[in-house]
């Protein structure tokens, strides 16, 4: 009995392991970490590279900073990153012997969301900043209706975050205690589409019907505001490799200026350099 | 006490009781109705030939001349709403410029909303994104899309002094007096003509990979992440659970040291499974470097010594609980005490090892923390079994988080993340049912 029993657990646990096709020798695949806001392209970049290269690709979405370390560890071949490697993380690589290269793969405007029911069509960086580090509290402060401001920020992994606080905040005024934080471009999202006096920063790419982008200085942020330059909460997205690529990490990283690549960016949202 | 206070007291502890219990099943109906509902709606729903020709174009699946039947007799209906498109776009030329910016503007948004409905027009440049180029696969979906096209949703911000309503204008009354008025009732009628829905099986939610970041196809790369994780860590976490208990059972003689690693054992079952998770990647990504990225292997690991204190302590609660008797016989008739664990002692206390062993299966198998930075990534094809000691891999549990939060089309894609739900839930029950059974059968055995 016992045995008839084990033969057959045996042989489902055989046959299972073995109807998983077995293709790709290890190593042959290409591992990105990184930011969230390329999350998209990185994942639609990933499944193009498999069908057309029979090359895996795995796409985590774990933040800026996590892709950053990744890189730095030799954990990942592409850090796909919303901000620029900071100079701390610079002199990381530095020790470690690592020669970060940086890759744009496609530019992205910072929208300023708020919920679409809120009548306020345009804040100018002064009133941001106000309202970020929390001098403006309600909303008739900056010609809205009589509501307290609830302020939403990314954690402090994010690229996006880092570069709101570059593009708007500057350097002199830090962001409210006060401010809520949420951990990714979709959190925000669902946070704002729900609450009726919130604000805060999306991806251009995440913006959809379910929140109301805000003019920032007269300039709605759209493809052709953030391409000219006269939207300008915006930043470049990157690719980040450990030394000049080559072979099929290189390909990879070119794919963003093949035509293919130009119009999967821009169909997920982003703007072709 | 007398026995009119005892009486009351005996009862109200049972109507406690039953209460208690009563709470506890509404709350679990409130949980598992609706992740069983919509979970199942992943595999059985109304699809749209959309889905009909996505499963065609992307895994091969289907009936090439049936699909090309209903595509004729659906393309009937839809050249009929593109001609009232392109009439009314030649209505336009012919427009002042003013009222045809107007209408331009308004124009766009219809074209947007058609496109959602039932994919690309004619004259669109075909979109290299999967996404982009079917509409509705999902006929419950294109109902609500079907809302957007008849309706714009406007918000009304005529007082200034609070947030604004959100309110309906039909599109029909804004294109009064066009031609493409009549694209309204048009596509509302005869939309089933369009799309020919049929209520369908998909059991390729299970069987087939994602096509574009889970937005179409299934979730096989995902529970075979799953699969792989959770009896990665058992090969790691079962043996050494089952030795160790042994070893604190038979051979630890009680002492310091002992009361040490049992508390030790205890505190390490409390602690938070995110602690693991970066225990994981310091350990054994970034200091041994079990592989050259996140991987398998390494979340296994990092599993394995999350079930481990679990493993040891309902091994050796079961080896405790074998009486005392079988190991005096066994060791009165001569054999050895080795001999004595392999033969008596262990065959007795399998039911209760295997059981604990199990359903830490279960929870390697539904845990998101530990394998956040060891081996779950959002998207990646089904890995092989020869890939498991390199290649990271979906999961699960990651990829319901992942669903939820961070995929940019959460909204659209709401049923896919309830599907995986349902099948993670499955997995775990089925395991634990699995551990039921076996322990059954086995402590039958025994009994002769």
């Amino acid at each position: 009995m016992m045995k008839t029993m084990k033969n057959i657990l045996l042989l489902a646990l055989l046959s299972l392991v073995f109807s998983v096709p077995v293709h790709a020798a290890a190593g042959n695949t290409i591992v990105l970490d990184g930011s969230t806001t390329v999350g998209p392209l990185a994942k639609s970049f990933a499944a193009y590279f498999t069908k057309k290269y029979g090359v895996k690709v795995t796409v985590s979405e774990s933040g800026s900073g996590n892709g950053a370390k990744s890189l730095i560890n030799n954990t990942c071949d592409i850090a796909s990153m919303s901000r620029a490697m900071k100079p701390q993380e610079l002199e990381a690589a530095r020790k470690k012997g690592v020669t970060l290269v940086q890759h744009i793969v496609a530019l992205d405007g910072i929208a300023m969301v708020v919920h679409p029911g809120n009548p306020v069509r345009n804040l100018t960086k002064t009133q941001l900043r106000d309202i970020y580090s929390g001098r403006v509290t309600n909303w008739n402060q900056v010609g809205g209706p009589n509501a307290k401001i609830v302020v939403i920020q990314r954690e402090s992994n994010s690229g996006t975050q880092e570069a709101f606080k570059e593009l708007v905040m500057g350097k002199t005024a830090p962001i409210s205690r006060t401010a809520e934080t949420q951990a990714s471009n979709g959190a925000i999202k669902n946070r704002i589409a729900s609450t009726r006096s919130a604000i805060g920063f999306l991806g251009l790419g995440f913006v959809d019907r379910s929140v109301k982008p805000v003019a920032v200085n007269g300039i709605l942020p759209s493809k052709a505001t953030v391409k000219s330059g006269t939207y300008t909460v915006s930043r470049p997205l990157y690719f980040y490799t450990a030394g000049m690529p080559s072979g099929k990490l290189k390909t990879f990283i070119d794919l963003a200026g093949t035509p293919d690549g130009k119009r999967m960016i821009s169909e997920l949202g982003f703007i072709v350099r | 006490m007398n026995l009119g206070t005892r009486k009351i007291l005996d009862r109200s502890f049972s109507a406690v009781g039953i209460g208690s219990i009563a709470v506890m099943g509404i709350a679990l109906l409130i949980v598992i109705v609706p992740i069983v509902y919509n979970g199942l709606g992943a595999v059985f729903f109304t699809e749209t030939i959309e889905h009909r020709n996505m499963l065609y174009n992307e895994f091969g699946k289907g009936d090439k001349a049936e699909l090309d039947k209903e595509n004729a007799a659906a393309g009937i209906y839809r050249k009929e709403a593109y001609s009232m498109l392109s009439r009314f776009e030649a209505e336009m030329e012919t427009m002042e410029p003013v009222r045809q910016q107007e209408f331009r503007s308004k124009y766009g948004p219809v074209q947007t909303a058609l496109r959602h409905l039932i994919g690309p027009l004619p004259g669109d440049e075909e979109a290299i994104l999967t996404r982009y180029r079917y509409g509705q696969t999902r006929w419950e979906k294109a109902e609500e899309k079907l809302h957007e096209l008849l309706y714009e949703a406007k918000w009304d911000y005529s007082d200034p002094n609070s947030m604004a309503k959100e309110y309906f204008v039909s599109r029909a009354a804004e294109f009064e007096g066009t031609s493409l008025v009549r694209l309204f009732p048009y596509v509302e009628n005869n939309l089933d003509k369009m799309l020919q829905p049929r209520f369908t099986v998909y059991w390729g939610f299970l069987t087939d990979s994602s096509v574009d970041s889970h937005i179409f196809g299934g979730v096989w790369p995902e529970i075979q992440g799953t699969f792989f994780l959770a009896v990665g860590a058992m090969l790691f976490a079962f043996p050494l659970g089952v030795i160790a208990a042994i070893y604190f059972t038979e051979y630890a003689r009680d002492g310091f040291f002992t009361s040490m690693l049992r508390s030790a054992n205890s505190t390490l079952a409390g602690v938070p499974s995110i602690v693991f998770g970066l225990f994981g990647l310091a350990f054994f990504i970034n200091t041994l470097k079990v592989s050259e990225s996140k991987s398998v292997l390494a979340g296994s690991l990092t599993l394995a010594i999350m079930i481990l204190p679990t493993i040891i302590r309902a091994a050796e609660e079961a080896i405790l609980s074998v009486p005392k008797t079988y190991k005096e016989a066994s060791l009165s008739l001569g054999s050895t005490k080795w001999n004595t664990i392999m033969t008596v002692i262990l065959p007795a206390a399998l039911p209760g090892i295997l059981t604990g062993g199990v359903i830490s299966l279960g929870r390697a198998a539904g845990e998101t923390a530990p394998i956040i930075f060891t081996a779950a990534v959002s998207v990646g094809s089904a890995i092989g079994i020869a890939d498991v000691l390199s290649s990271p891999t979906p999961a699960l549990s990651w990829n319901i988080y992942n669903l939820a939060s961070e995929h940019e089309a959460a909204a659209e894609i709401r049923h896919v993340q309830y599907g995986m739900v349902l099948a993670l839930v499955s997995i775990v029950l089925l395991l634990n049912l699995s551990a039921i059974l076996l322990r059954a059968r086995i402590s039958k055995k025994l009994k002769g």
